[in-house]
């Protein structure tokens, strides 16, 4: 009988691989490559910056602290058109922190926009001696760092903050309390005033850009307050602020070695110690 | 001579600084130096005008090196006129960096960390910095490089002095300066070098005055014949002009002496300082007189400081001499300053060099581009002059181009021009006048706010949106109708006033009350109007009041002296200039006029000089992203546009945001 014989079926290797198939081996590999990115991404947000940023106004000494601490010695500086990145080590524990030195000139203070994402803390740097003329200069430039600090994505540590009161050796010690403390009174209770009145009149103000009704985000905000609403650093939102008091003098070689430690070495012993305590 | 001289780094370490007077030392270490005005001023705003910049009677000059990041300043007292600073500067340049380079390079690369990780290693050789160890010789060969270049410029002078008969006016001044000011000079000044070249210059001083005298008594005649005597001594020497000038100098003493005994005199003096410069070298042979008696002197002390001084010594006179020769031949040893060391490093990293050549034609598309989007030119011209300064000698990173590197500069001035050096919060400056608390036998005065600006620019309809705004921030506010030449000016504000007064405030139907008009009608004195207007709004409890004058043209200067008048009078507490963002070059001059007309009326009828205080840029809808205006009117003034008008209702007035406005710059 001329039956039908079944011709053997060759099947090809590329009929394993339909298209079906290679559809979903494409999502797979995609969604594995999209998980190791968000893994890798996350683990590097998480990490905390290196960085620690000496901002401030003009001439309130920023240079000078960097070049105390990274040289070993205070050299004379004049104002900065640029900025300054130098590595510290710590006498303790031999860590290294990078010290970033932004200029603070308001034409171009708003660098330290761009390393804040690096940062792990940020030194407020205020001349204490001229903090009663220029409280509002201060405050508007301070105004600008907490409101770039809130507004850093949650997913990573906001840098912690302190507030160096400088050149304390200026201003006289009483009886009550030394120099440093009088110092870090003065600039808390100017800056917290000062705050105060730009928060207020934030407040209730109708900005420019809001007039329009598009694009109203243009307020500057950061100086959100827990409790009663007025302006204090013990209440702000955006965490704990420190105050430091410290001096330099010009010209001396302070001579402030990894091995040798002087208590009252110099200065700028507190902002060591604050730098030291960083996690 | 010098005031003060420093070497430092771009961001703000000074390496080494020097004041040659008390005052200058007294103020180098406070933020009103000469140095820290020069770069707040003239470097970070960048309006640094042909690299001299002046300040309380000092004139500060500068050069950059830019690979190092280093500046360069020399201040002299303004009225003195150093012809050598110039070639001080480039000097300095040279051999600092010839003689520190290694040190340098490390201490700039430890102030550009960019990572803690990357640098952990290389920190630690570098741990212990003497700077006062590494620049010690430096003291020296600054003394030996001044002292050269200081009696150069004398003998010029001399020679100078020596002939025609116009020019001895000013010799006894420069001579007298070269003797008092070592005097004045700190700390060294007593070294005994100090005080040879004290005697020195003593001398020089009784001799030129003597030939100044012999040459009062010489007859007419003998004049005439020195001048026919100078063009065949310059035939002879052609290479050196002041070699010519000495030697002219010799022949002319030559013919003097028959006439009388004075001339003799001054001829002795004369080929005492023309034999040095013929012996050899003429510039080589300068700087070894000047220190020929203290050579011995000099190296005792300096072996028993450290070897490198030691070693320098032997070597400064020659590099000095070379550096000397170099910057009176030709101005550009700053580029070959890097040498064969520069050149492989390049090589081997990629990285190049940018030169004035690369850049060039870089930054004359730069500056086209800038013109095309309505940028003076005038303005484009120094920036990019700017940027160019800035970018000459920078290494760019392998990827980079040239044109990137120059588009980013670029970017980076432009935004620092921008970007307001005050606060531009005029609510909360507004807040904090009224909130002040004032003596209580006088009341609180309103806030006063005048616009000013030439005809048809926008004043009054500006003045209106600013006025609703302040409104809706619950103001009261009072418009003073002082435009009393223009038909009609006040009847449109009251236009708008009654529009302002219907326009609800918080849920409130009208804010009637809130805004009010004072006017007095055409032709009267504005600046009394004005004045009535303020005192009204203190006794009627009004926050603000904004003063509408009338448009002038900048160059109108009877008009322009009443607008003076008006502010002076009345010491508004912000002037606001109106611009159109139509404005082209003309926003150069209109701006520069009415600042400057401000400043001299106001300054001269007694009161405290007071300039424009922020712009407001109107029809800002009409430009697309031609916005060049905004940069010419910053970089004139140095104020912030505090607003920008962008349409015809009163809600069109916004705050400028200076990225959007470099990215439309720089956008093709």
């Amino acid at each position: 009988m001329d039956g039908v014989t079944p011709t053997p079926e060759v099947l090809s290797p590329s009929t394993a691989f339909t298209p079906q198939f290679q559809i979903v081996a494409a999502l797979v590999f995609a969604v594995v490559l999209v998980i190791i990115s968000v893994f890798l991404a996350k683990r590097k947000s998480t990490q905390r910056g290196d960085a620690v940023i000496l901002a401030g106004c003009s001439d309130a000494g920023k240079t000078a602290i960097l070049s105390t601490l990274v040289y070993k010695q205070t050299l004379p500086t004049h104002t900065s058109m640029q900025t300054n990145a130098a590595l510290m080590v710590l006498p303790q524990g031999h860590k290294t922190l990078r010290l970033i030195d932004v200029p603070g000139h308001p034409r171009i203070r708003d660098q330290f926009q761009e390393y804040l994402p690096h940062a792990k803390a940020v030194a407020f740097v205020v001349d204490s001696s001229t903090i009663s003329r220029n409280g509002a200069a201060v405050a508007e430039h301070l105004h600008m760092i907490l409101n770039a600090l809130t507004s850093l994505p949650p997913s990573r540590g906001t840098p912690s903050l302190t507030i160096v009161a400088h050149k304390c050796d200026l201003m006289k010690s009483t009886a009550h309390a030394s120099a440093e403390q009088l110092a870090i009174n003065r600039i808390r209770t100017i800056l917290e005033r000062e705050l105060e009145k730009r928060r207020a009149s934030h407040a209730n103000g109708v900005g420019v850009e809001s007039l329009g009704a598009e694009d109203a985000d243009s307020q500057v905000g950061g100086l959100e307050c827990t409790g009663s609403g007025e302006f204090k650093f013990a209440e702000w939102e955006g965490g704990e602020v420190g105050f430091v008091g410290t001096s330099v003098s010009v010209g001396k070689e302070a001579v402030v070695s990894a091995d040798e430690k002087h208590p009252q070495g110099d200065g700028l012993s507190p902002l060591r110690e604050w730098l030291e305590d960083l996690p | 001579m010098l005031d003060h001289c420093s070497i430092s780094h771009k961001g703000g370490v000074v390496l080494w600084s020097r004041s040659f007077t008390p005052a200058a030392s007294h103020t180098a270490a406070s933020s009103t130096s000469p140095v820290n005005s020069l770069v707040r001023e003239a470097l970070i705003e960048g309006r640094s005008s042909d690299g001299k910049y002046e300040k309380d009677g000092y004139a500060v000059k500068w050069t950059f090196v830019n690979d190092l990041e280093l500046i360069f300043v020399v201040a002299y007292q303004r009225i003195l006129q150093l012809t050598y600073v110039d070639e001080l500067l480039l000097a300095l340049k040279t051999l600092f960096i010839k003689l520190f380079q290694p040190f340098l390079a490390t201490f700039v690369a430890s102030l550009h960390v960019t990572s803690s990780a990357k640098l952990a290693s290389s920190a630690a050789p570098s741990a212990s910095w003497n700077f006062r160890k590494a620049f010690e010789g430096w003291d020296g060969v600054f003394d030996k490089l001044l002292r050269g270049l200081e009696d150069k410029a004398a003998q010029e002078r001399r020679t100078r002095v020596a002939h025609p008969a116009r020019a001895t006016i000013d010799v006894t001044p420069p001579a007298e300066d070269t003797s008092t000011i070592p005097s004045h000079s700190n700390a060294d000044v007593q070294d005994e070098e100090q005080i040879a070249r004290n005697v020195q210059a003593l001398k020089n001083r009784l001799r030129g005055r003597g030939g100044h005298a012999g040459r009062r008594g010489r007859g007419r005649t003998d004049v005439g014949s020195g001048r026919d005597s100078l063009p065949g001594s310059d035939s002879e020497t052609p290479t050196s002009k002041r070699k010519s000038r000495a030697k002219a100098q010799r022949k002319w003493g030559e013919s003097a002496p028959t006439e009388n005994d004075m001339a003799l005199l001054d001829y002795s003096y004369d080929s005492s300082v023309s034999e040095d410069p013929a012996s050899s070298l003429d510039l080589s042979t300068l700087v070894d007189n000047g220190s020929l008696g203290t050579r011995t002197r000099d190296g005792l002390y300096e072996v028993k400081d450290w070897e490198f001084a030691s070693q320098g010594d032997k070597n400064t006179d020659d590099v000095i001499a070379e550096v000397l020769k170099k910057g009176g031949q030709e101005a550009k040893p700053a580029a070959s300053s890097l040498g064969a060391l520069g050149s492989i490093f390049s090589r081997l990293t990629g990285s190049k060099v940018l030169t004035e050549e690369d850049l060039k034609p870089v930054l004359e598309a730069m500056k086209q581009h800038l013109m095309k989007k309505n940028v003076a030119k005038e303005i484009a011209d120094k920036v990019c002059e700017d940027v160019g300064e800035s970018l000459v000698g920078k290494k760019v990173g392998g990827f980079q181009s040239t044109t990137s590197a120059v588009r980013q500069a670029l970017a980076n001035s432009i935004t620092r021009i921008l970007t307001p050096k005050t606060s531009t919060d005029l609510l909360l400056s507004i807040r904090t006048k009224l909130s002040t608390p004032v003596a209580a036998s006088q009341q609180k005065l309103p806030y006063s706010i005048t616009f000013v600006g030439v005809n048809g620019v926008g004043k009054s309809t500006n003045l209106s949106k600013v006025c609703f705004w302040l409104i809706q921030n619950g103001f009261r506010v009072l418009i003073a109708a002082c435009d009393t030449f223009r038909s009609g000016a006040v009847e449109q504000l009251r236009v708008h006033v009654r529009n302002l007064g219907m326009l609800g405030v918080d849920g409130a139907t009208n804010s009637k009350g809130r805004v009010e008009l004072y006017e007095r009608g055409y032709g009267k004195d504005a600046a009394g109007i004005a004045k009535e207007a303020i005192a009204y709004a203190r006794d009627n409890d009004f926050d603000v009041v904004l003063i509408d004058t009338a448009g002038r043209m900048q160059d109108n200067e009877p008009l322009m002296r009443a607008l003076a008048k008006l502010v002076a009078t009345n010491n508004p507490d912000k002037i606001i200039f109106v611009g159109e963002a139509l404005v082209g070059n003309e926003a150069v001059d209109q701006l520069t006029k009415f600042d400057r007309a401000l400043r001299d009326f106001s300054a001269a009828s007694g009161g405290q000089e007071r300039g424009i205080d922020g712009m407001l840029v109107t029809k800002w809808d009409t430009v697309d992203d031609k916005v060049g205006a905004a940069l010419s009117m910053t970089y004139v003034t140095g104020q912030p546009i505090i607003f920008v008008g962008c349409g015809q209702t009163y809600t069109d007035l916004r705050q400028l945001r200076v990225a959007n406005v470099v990215q439309a710059i720089l956008s093709d």
